[in-house]
């Protein structure tokens, strides 16, 4: 008989090569630690806490950044393309400031020449973050209003194409008014990038940069409290109703288009957020600054399971971390970092798309 | 009255911003310049002391005021009456308000201009030249009383023009008079006898291919090239206008194959890396069937997934594909970052093709066997069953449509068309480097699809002569361009989703759609 495979057969051979290419895979894995680790290592353990370090500090940055994917996914299973772009505007925002406080002087006996930036580091890092958050959040308010909301009951496709339109204008209308030059985020002095806490691990010095620390602590700090948000209070619960169910939402007598506003509202604060920290971090600005941290940001959303809070903290911190170790265990090129981590996004939306810790989602919805 | 007020309000707040806008971004500048190249009066006498460039800057904005003023002065909703009052109110107030915010900035600008701050090294477009050409050579004081003064006026007139020609009910108007005399039109015998008549479109068609093909052989080298980058587009439209118009699947990783395409002809006849010199003729099917190969590998696991997660993970692809061609890896294999220069081209009965016109006779060609396939498959049985699973997949597939394999030939498909036009663009420019393949290309190729009109030939041709041919024409916008693809994107999806030329059947379901009062959100996300 020429067709007797039933749909349900064809599924479980699918399962089967899924499952023979993992165990390939995770041999593969095992065999690459094992040669790099005691076969032949190349690298000494300051090395590795290094990758460690610097896996976290960016894993971090992407979990901030992918919460805001995750947020807006959520409740209107739409990918928010252009939130990277947000990122970016985040982090021009505390780039002028910090440029802003340098030019105001602020003399003292001790040093004349000093500027605000430094005479008060603490307050303008702390209005570089919430100058950022605040206009990407604006950002992120007028684009849902704009571009997302007029499409609210069109086909899928169309808000998502509607989304790469409002990125590449974004990207460009950046581009075009501040020059696409790369630009250095002047930290304060104190904050200085590359300056840190010597840790001697293996015989040699590891540094824990300064700006690391602060980006870890910072986005610990963000992330539990929009769990705290979430979670906790009045907002969080319609916000948890709107991505449940909108109509029957609107019936409880929650302001759906409210609630949305204020999920872009938050989303948009978390990119700005996470922008001055990448700037304060890594050092530079430019008007493309955004695009691909914000897609390994989506990346890591999908990882943790997209629509998951939690799984998008840890699926940031992951992908972090298998960017920064991933080629030094894989024995590749650190050119070749991106490409794990784009490798990895195909790798798990083909065969786990609800991510790590995430729901069962029903066809319908993948 | 409140209401009005409010519009007005927002209207004015609107256009500060995006006038404002427009200056930083140092459009305001380029529009004199192309007003000047319009009118041709660029070496006109100066006139009150304002170059020629700065009228026509001026012209422009009052245009931009007026824009203001009739926005202002809509009617709001639920407005019965139509009298005079808030309609010049509201034209007047939208104005005012945007005169304030636009010379409140001139007068920040202005300023510290006066005092030698270097703006430009924070804001690319705010050169001391530029500032001093906004400002028209006045003080910034003069300057922005100047622009409160123009926006106000050009609010009020706004006003008044919305109100004069009956407040955007002469919208409606316009749209039934070109309806009734498009029906009058078709009412004329000779017209209806030659519409019945079979040939007609075939007669049509032919005429406007023998325009076609006449144009290179009077366009110069320049136009020539450009004709061919359309005509390349033309090509990528149509092959994604199968994946994306027909099968409803959003590749955003089209690029891969263009560069699959691309690399296998440079590599194949180029002497550089590999040293075969293969003739174009063999590397160009090679081309295509490697594309298409990378199709089927890819959409074999990744078309289970459905819409955006599908769009993400062939955006990933493409990165991918990027990323290994500028990286050092592959530096042997294909050129790495500095790319693969001298790629052969082909020879016709012992003639080798130099000019530009024998490659666009050549693309030409190809994009006209595109057309015959694309149409043969879209009106075939394979054709419908994409189409079906573009409107609902669980529906065809209890149709008995098996989807994965027509989603799997729509891709291969899409990708060979991908691999034909990326071997002719390697071939045509005698180089290929990684600089080709950005994202920017698929993201040009999906434009050029959504804004032509999805699932239809004419309206990819369309969609490519106004996205890739328009800036070439208007040469002062290049920088401009990518902005605009942009803000053409959301524009497009608000208000014609369909695209310029709407597909028949698309037409047909948007008439369909205007009959239903809302329909329920959840059931209609696919």
């Amino acid at each position: 008989m020429p067709n007797t495979k039933s749909p349900a057969r064809r599924v479980s051979t699918y399962r089967i090569v899924q499952l023979v290419l993992g165990v390939l895979f995770a041999g593969y894995l095992l065999w690459r630690i094992y040669v790099v680790f005691i076969g032949h290592p190349t690298y000494g353990p300051d090395t590795w806490a290094r990758f460690l370090i610097s896996g976290i500090v960016l894993g971090s940055v992407y979990a901030v950044i992918a919460i805001g994917y995750t947020l807006v996914y959520g409740i209107l299973r739409m990918i928010n393309f252009a939130h990277g772009d947000i990122m970016m505007i985040g982090a021009f925002g505390g780039y002028f400031v910090f440029e802003a406080f340098k030019a105001i002087p602020a003399p003292t006996k001790a040093n004349p020449n000093l500027n605000f930036l430094n005479a008060q580091p603490i307050i303008s890092v702390a209005v570089a973050f919430l100058v950022g958050g605040a206009i990407a959040a604006l950002s992120g308010y007028f684009l849902e209003k704009i571009a997302y909301r007029p499409l609210r009951t069109a086909p899928r496709l169309v808000p998502l194409i509607s989304a790469i339109g409002a990125s590449i204008f974004l990207e460009n209308a950046a581009q075009l008014m501040f020059g696409s030059q790369r630009r250095d985020f002047s930290n304060p002095t104190m904050l200085t990038r590359g300056n840190g806490w010597n840790l001697h691990i293996g015989g040699s010095t590891v540094i824990l940069t300064y700006t690391g620390v602060l980006t870890v602590v910072l986005s610990i700090i963000l992330m539990v409290g929009l769990y705290w948000l979430v979670m906790r209070t009045r907002l969080g619960r319609a916000m948890r109703a709107v991505a449940e169910n909108k109509q029957t939402a609107a019936l409880m007598g929650i302001d759906v288009d409210g609630v949305i506003s204020r999920t872009f509202i938050i989303s948009g604060a978390l990119a700005g957020f996470a922008g001055v920290m990448w700037g304060v971090h890594l050092g530079l600005v430019y008007f493309y600054v955004g695009f691909l941290p914000g897609l390994k940001a989506f990346t890591a959303a999908v990882l943790g399971g997209i629509g998951s809070v939690p799984g998008a903290m840890l699926g940031g911190l992951f992908l972090g971390l298998v960017e920064s170790v991933g080629p030094g265990i894989l024995g590749m090129s650190f050119q070749l970092a991106d490409v794990i981590a784009f490798g990895i996004l195909v790798l798990v939306l083909i065969f786990r798309p609800t991510g790590i810790v995430g729901e069962v989602l029903t066809e319908e919805k993948v | 009255m409140k209401r009005q007020l409010h519009l007005a309000l927002n209207a004015g707040i609107t256009f500060g911003i995006v006038t404002i806008f427009l200056f930083l971004i140092g459009f305001t500048g380029i529009s004199g310049a192309l007003l000047a190249d319009l009118f041709r009066n660029k070496n006109a006498n100066p006139f009150l002391g304002l170059t020629p460039i700065m009228l026509n800057m001026l012209i422009f904005l009052a245009l931009v005021g007026l824009w203001a003023g009739v926005s202002g002065s809509r009617k709001s909703k639920g407005q019965e009456e139509d009298p005079w009052a808030p309609a010049l109110l509201g034209g007047l107030i939208a104005g005012l308000v945007h005169g304030i915010m636009v010379g409140l900035v001139a007068l920040l600008v202005g300023t510290l201009n006066l005092h030698h701050v270097p703006m430009n090294i924070y804001l690319a477009a705010l050169l001391p030249a530029a500032i001093k050409q906004f400002l028209l050579a006045l003080s910034p004081n003069q300057g922005a009383l100047f622009y409160l003064g123009l926006f106000t006026l050009t609010g009020f007139l706004g006003g008044l023009l919305s109100r004069g020609v009956g407040r955007g009910v002469w919208r409606v108007r316009a749209g039934a008079n070109w309806k009734t005399t498009w029906d009058n039109f078709n009412q004329i015998t000779a017209i209806k006898r030659a519409r019945s008549f079979r040939y007609t479109d075939y007669i049509i068609y032919g005429i406007l291919l023998v325009i076609v093909f006449l144009v290179p052989l009077v366009a110069g080298q320049y136009w020539n090239y450009t004709i061919g980058t359309v005509a390349i587009y033309v090509l990528l439209g149509l092959g994604l206008n199968i994946v994306v118009g027909l099968a409803g699947l959003l590749d955003l990783g089209y690029v891969a194959f263009f560069a699959i395409g691309a690399y296998t002809m440079a590599l194949l006849t180029a002497p550089t890396p590999h040293h075969l010199m293969w003739s174009f003729w063999i590397a160009l099917p090679i081309g295509v069937v490697l594309a298409a190969l990378a199709g089927l590998l890819l959409g074999a696991p990744v078309l289970r997934l459905r819409g955006d997660y599908l769009a993400i993970v062939t955006l990933g692809f493409g990165e991918i594909i990027r990323l290994l061609s500028t990286s050092d890896v592959l530096t042997s294999f294909s050129g790495g970052p500095r790319g693969v220069p001298s790629v052969g081209g082909p020879t016709l009965f012992g003639k080798p093709f130099n000019s530009s016109i024998d490659y666009v006779y050549l693309i030409f060609l190809a994009v006209l066997l595109i057309i015959f396939v694309t149409n043969r498959l879209q009106n075939s049985r394979v054709g419908r069953a994409w189409e079906a699973m573009r409107e609902d997949e669980t529906v065809s597939r209890a149709m008995g449509i098996n989807t994965l394999t027509q989603k799997l030939l729509a891709f291969a498909i899409g990708a060979a068309f991908a691999g034909l036009g990326g071997a002719l663009f390697a071939s045509r420019n005698q180089f290929t480097g990684p600089e080709d393949f950005t994202f920017m290309v698929s993201v040009n190729v999906v434009a050029v699809v959504i804004v032509g009109g999805m699932g239809n030939i004419p309206g990819v041709i369309a969609g490519a002569l106004v996205l890739k041919g328009l800036p070439e024409v208007l040469r002062e916008l290049q920088d401009y361009r990518v902005l605009v693809f942009g803000a053409l994107l959301v524009v497009m999806m608000l208000w014609r989703p369909a695209g310029l030329i709407p597909s028949s059947r698309r037409k047909m379901e948007e008439r369909k759609d205007a009959g239903v009062i809302e329909a329920p959100q959840e059931g209609r996300e696919k």
